[in-house]
């Protein structure tokens, strides 16, 4: 239903420039589990992100919180104030975008939006600083997103660090665990495969 | 801007987006048009139905001959997505088949409108095929005015009722069905009184005795349900559930002869003269419930059973309007529906629950600036004049704290009720405080367990979009209560789960010094940071757990480390003598958890890539759930302080299969060493949480095994089909092995075996899952047999009995544990009471069967199975 208001989960009009499939989009976006989150402070850690995100799963229908993929500086490998939350299910992907994009997180409203799913290197941001884009144009004065207030000094250095092992190779971001599988089976090495998948 | 090549930059994006948004925009045809004119109405700044109906209606008659279809649609939507409008759709549809003296309309007109109404009950059909109850109850609103205008026949509006309650003598219906019926029959006659009863003066006594006779049966669930227990009491006479208030409200009405409509419901169609054409609803039929094909039987076990529920009130009835009278109970519903319908926007949502006030007679609620009516009814005013706020607030919290479960997931109230705040602080911020103060209060009063847990969580989502401003000074007294009282529960919960949304330093500066004091237990020093028991140099296995770390840390070959930890399980016990009952075995077990979980402490994905990487290590070390249990043992030690990387690890090591669900509740009700519990099994709600997350888990991989064997067996049927269409071509056509069809044939039969053995290795999977969830579910039915009857202690009886509860400010620590864990225990029952349902044959002979029903312990024993049998739905004699 939807006549007298427009519903909060359609996908926005925002296109991947970089992104490989082109015509389908539509199509994968209708069973999309991954959501991207913007705005995001630089200090929000992935367990504040886990704990809102977490409120939207469904697990007794076999949902949950898959994994969090952070969004980091190209060239200082920190934290640059994106992610992607990845659930197990689309329906989980479209609450979030119901009842969490337009909240606040760690006290910034973030906005949610579909996603085509993470591909390795997009966990990068694409400014020519190394950040992201819309970071090269800012003007005003955010403390969130590395401005140089007091909170942000402190926890600089913890923040400068946390991400400094993050290499941009295929297979680099945990899957976050798959499907169950019979153990008995003698499977075992597909369930790597389908975990690093 | 010196980018000029295109493609790069905000430039492109702004660019872009100026494009794509130019094509989307939509060209609105006329019958959108004329739809929208229709569910837009009375949207403007002011709205004056005595000139904009005719006007409108004037508006639609133009346009009726070519337009049948859109306006009917028009009504529809309004009708089943505007349910505060439903009195000015039916004036509105009443004055179409009144034309003005001066209006050039041909004859045809009555035709053409029987023609929409044809239409709305052909989708009237749709929505009874599809058992869409809402949209049935909503239309049957619709035609309940109708009928009050005489557009509709006062004797088909009876059958129409009749139809639906012929459904509550079904027999064995289901409680969701009945209720529903029952409220599309309730609602119908409360709008459709007057009329009816002048037509015919029995009818309604019988649809009421109906009703009445009906929910009889229902009500032992009732003391499940309720948002404020009584252990000790499981009479339910009292209560207040939602069919109760409907009933009262149709007493009341009948009382007075059905010969006004409730006060706040406007009427419209008094403006106007009433029709002297009268329509007639056709027949209709309820279908039976629906079973749906592909579906199998024990399917049902996935689904949330209905129970009757009572609704929470937070306050008076002169703030906000008693349920159970027939304006309470109009406004309640109508904003009941309205927050389920527009649960896709909840900004909007938020919007149009302020704006309410429009819809309802003037004087329903409080009201600052707004112009008086048309039709005064001052007289109502007189009674009526709640606070809309407060009502809002009331009506959401109310659906919020639905038992066993809310119709909508938890976050969007949360959501919805920050939205309010956003678009009028200054009058829905009071009324949001109130509820958070009048909530708390219920706390130690019997406010049940899980109520008491969403509303931790609301109360710090809230905050966390709220700058974390609270009062807290006002419940510094409360910090001399035991620390199991559920106040202190509370108060423990919620800054952990603001600190959760926010971080420690955070959180610390908005609490009063009071709350900090290491005695007060709210909160730790330092962030809740991780332990790592192996980095003291003098504990016993620091030097073997460095040894394995720096294997692990240096990114070694998985072989390389799992023969270090094979090394370290045959020499750990040569250099430290092990204590009593630990194995060498469990000792590496132990260090290794830790080791992965301190090399992925840092974050989520941390914790993610260590575990991932060093599956097989795990595999390679545990295997029994006596293995697991040292597992959970050595995370829930490592993570101790902080109970969301508890639930987050976990949760990962169910998903990656490294423990089981069953395993993870055994550990939460071995709960004494981690608690301070004085008897062994006693939960709290950090248990309860793990716990459900586990069942959640192990229902969760039946429900998608399930899908996989549906599609699978879809799959088979169609490849076995044209294996048959191949083989039967072949014969046909041609006897040559080598021929293209001779080919495909052969590619089909292997595709169908393929499929055929895929589907076999799914219902496998299926029933070995099906097995778990069923011994997930005994585990956790035996933990709670074992804490609150076989383990039963003196103070476990004493809070189920009616003078230990008079006499609850006495209560220690052990005693309120033993509450919470009762109610934790009815929760259970009543939330997976489908589940149970469908294994109720063994959880009896087995878990069950161990109920001491006799001796000292008799009294526990009896409570723990009438809860089980009530929550069954198998009524108990009370």
């Amino acid at each position: 239903m939807a006549h007298v208001v427009t519903p909060l989960d359609v996908p926005s009009n925002y296109k991947d420039s970089q992104s490989r499939h082109n015509r389908d989009t539509a199509e994968l976006l209708a069973k999309s589990t991954t959501l991207y989150i913007g705005n995001l402070s630089f200090y929000t850690t992935e367990e504040q992100i886990y704990e809102t995100f977490v409120k939207c799963t469904n697990p007794e229908e076999g949902g949950g919180v898959k994994r969090i993929i952070m969004g980091l500086d190209r060239n200082t490998r920190t934290p640059c104030g994106f992610c992607f939350v990845e659930f197990y299910t689309h329906a989980e992907a479209l609450a979030a975008l119901r009842y969490v994009s337009g909240t606040k997180l760690d006290e910034r409203i973030v906005r949610c939006d579909l996603d085509l799913g993470y591909t390795d290197g997009r966990q990068f941001g694409r400014g020519k600083s190394g950040g992201q884009v819309r970071d090269e144009h800012r003007q005003d004065y955010d403390a969130g997103r590395g401005g140089w207030g007091a909170q942000a000094q402190k926890e600089e250095k913890l923040r400068k660090e946390l991400y400094a092992d993050a290499v941009d190779a295929p297979g680099a971001v945990a899957g976050g665990g798959g499907n169950w599988q019979d153990r008995n089976r003698g499977e075992s090495h597909r369930n790597m495969a389908a975990y690093n998948s | 801007m010196s980018y000029v090549a295109r493609g790069y930059g905000g430039d492109r994006r702004r660019h872009g987006n100026y494009d794509r948004r130019e094509d989307r925009r939509p060209v609105e045809t006329e019958g959108q048009r004329i739809q929208k004119s229709i569910f837009k109405l009375g949207e403007a700044a002011e709205f004056l139905p005595s000139s904009e109906l005719p006007v409108l209606a004037k508006t639609l008659r133009l346009s009726l001959s070519d337009n049948i279809q859109s306006i009917s649609e028009g009504f529809r939507t309004g009708v089943t997505e505007e349910p505060y409008k439903i009195p000015y759709f039916s004036a509105l549809f009443t004055l179409l088949l009144q034309p003005e003296p001066d209006e050039d309309v041909d004859n045809t007109i009555q035709e053409l409108v029987q023609s929409v109404f044809n239409e709305l009950c052909k989708s009237f059909q749709t929505s009874l095929d599809k058992l869409a109850w809402r949209d049935l109850r909503l239309t049957i609103h619709f035609f309940a005015h109708l009928a009050l205008s005489k557009t509709v026949s006062a004797s088909s509006m009876l059958d129409l009722l009749q139809s639906f309650l012929i459904v509550l003598d079904e027999p064995g219906v289901s409680y969701e069905r009945s209720q529903a019926a029952a409220l599309c029959v309730g609602e119908g006659l409360i709008r459709a009184g007057p009329i009816l009863y002048q037509y015919n003066p029995t009818a309604a006594a019988t649809i009421i005795s109906t009703i009445n006779s009906s929910f009889e049966s229902a009500k032992s669930q009732r003391s499940l349900t309720r948002p404020v227990v009584r252990l000790h009491d499981m009479d339910v006479s009292g209560v207040d559930v939602f069919i109760g208030a409907l009933l009262s409200t149709l007493q009341t009405l009948d009382e007075s002869s059905f010969a006004s409509l409730p006060p706040c419901l406007p009427q419209p169609h008094s403006l106007f003269p009433e029709s002297n054409i009268s329509l007639d609803i056709p027949a209709f039929i309820v279908p039976p419930e629906e079973i749906e094909l592909g579906r199998s039987a024990d399917e049902g076990t996935r689904r949330k059973e209905l129970m009757p529920a009572a609704r929470i009130r937070l306050f008076d009835d002169e703030i906000s309007p008693n349920p159970s009278s027939p304006s309470g109970f109009i406004i309640r519903s109508t904003l009941a529906d309205t927050i389920n319908i527009f649960e896709v926007n909840r900004k909007e949502c938020a919007r149009i629950v302020l704006e309410l006030p429009r819809w309802f007679t003037w004087g329903t609620f409080k009201e600052k600036g707004r112009a008086g009516p048309e039709a005064a009814v001052e007289e109502s005013a007189a009674i009526m004049g709640w606070a809309l706020e407060n009502t809002i607030l009331e009506v959401t919290l109310a659906e919020f704290a639905l038992l066993p479960s809310p119709p909508q997931t938890l976050v969007y109230y949360f959501a919805l009720i920050t939205d309010l705040c956003k678009l009028s602080p200054q009058t829905v911020g009071p009324a949001v405080g109130k509820s958070f103060r009048k909530l708390y209060s219920l706390l130690g009063e019997g406010l049940d367990v899980e109520i008491a847990r969403r509303f931790a969580e609301w109360f710090a989502s809230h905050m966390s979009n709220f700058g974390f401003n609270w009062v807290w000074k006002e419940w510094i007294p409360d910090l001399a209560l035991p620390a199991f009282h559920p106040k202190r529960c509370f108060i423990r919960r919620v800054i952990e789960l603001e600190t959760r949304l926010a971080y420690h330093d955070r959180i610390v500066k908005t609490l009063p010094e009071a709350f900090l004091a290491s005695e007060a237990k709210c909160i730790h020093e330092t962030p809740p940071g991780p332990d790592f028991d192996y980095d003291d140099p003098q504990h016993h296995f620091h030097e073997p757990a460095q040894s394995l770390l720096n294997l692990i840390r240096g990114r070694s070959q998985i072989d390389e480390v799992i023969q270090l930890a094979e090394t370290l399980r045959s020499t750990i016990g040569d250099t430290v003598t092990l204590a009593p009952e630990t194995s060498p075995d469990s000792v590496v077990r132990s260090i290794t958890m830790q080791i992965l979980l301190h090399v992925g402490s840092r974050s989520f994905s941390h914790f993610l890539n260590a575990i991932e990487r060093y599956l097989p290590l795990l595999r390679s070390l545990g295997s029994t759930p006596d293995d697991k249990i040292d597992f959970l043992n050595a995370a829930g030690k490592f993570w101790q302080r902080n109970g969301q990387m508890v639930a987050i690890v976990f949760d990962k090591l169910m998903q990656y299969q490294i423990v089981d669900p069953s395993d993870i509740i055994a550990w939460c009700f071995h709960s004494s060493d981690r608690r301070e519990a004085s008897s062994e099994g006693l939960i709290g709600l950090q248990e309860w949480d793990l716990i459900k997350a586990a069942l959640d888990k192990a229902i969760g991989r039946v429900s998608i095994a399930q899908q996989r064997v549906n599609s699978l067996r879809k799959e088979e049927e169609d490849a076995k089909a044209k294996v048959k269409a191949g083989k039967a071509e072949l014969s046909v056509d041609t006897m040559d092995v080598d021929s293209t069809e001779a080919n495909r044939a052969r590619d089909l039969e292997s595709n169908h075996k393929t499929i055929s053995e895929a589907l076999a290795s799914a219902l496998k999977a299926y029933s070995i899952l099906t097995r778990e969830q069923k011994t997930a579910l005994a585990r956790v039915l035996e933990g709670f047999v074992t804490a609150l009857s076989v383990n039963a202690t003196p103070s476990i009886s004493l809070v189920i009995a009616a003078d230990g509860w008079d006499h609850r400010v006495d209560w220690t620590q052990v005693q309120w544990e033993c509450w919470e864990t009762w109610g934790w225990y009815r929760h259970f029952c009543r939330y997976y009471a489908a589940q149970l349902k469908s294994y109720a044959v063994t959880l009896e002979s087995g878990p069950l069967a161990k109920v001491l029903t006799a001796g000292d312990r008799a009294h526990s024993g009896m409570l723990v199975s009438e809860i089980w049998t009530v929550a069954l739905g198998r009524g108990v004699n009370m």
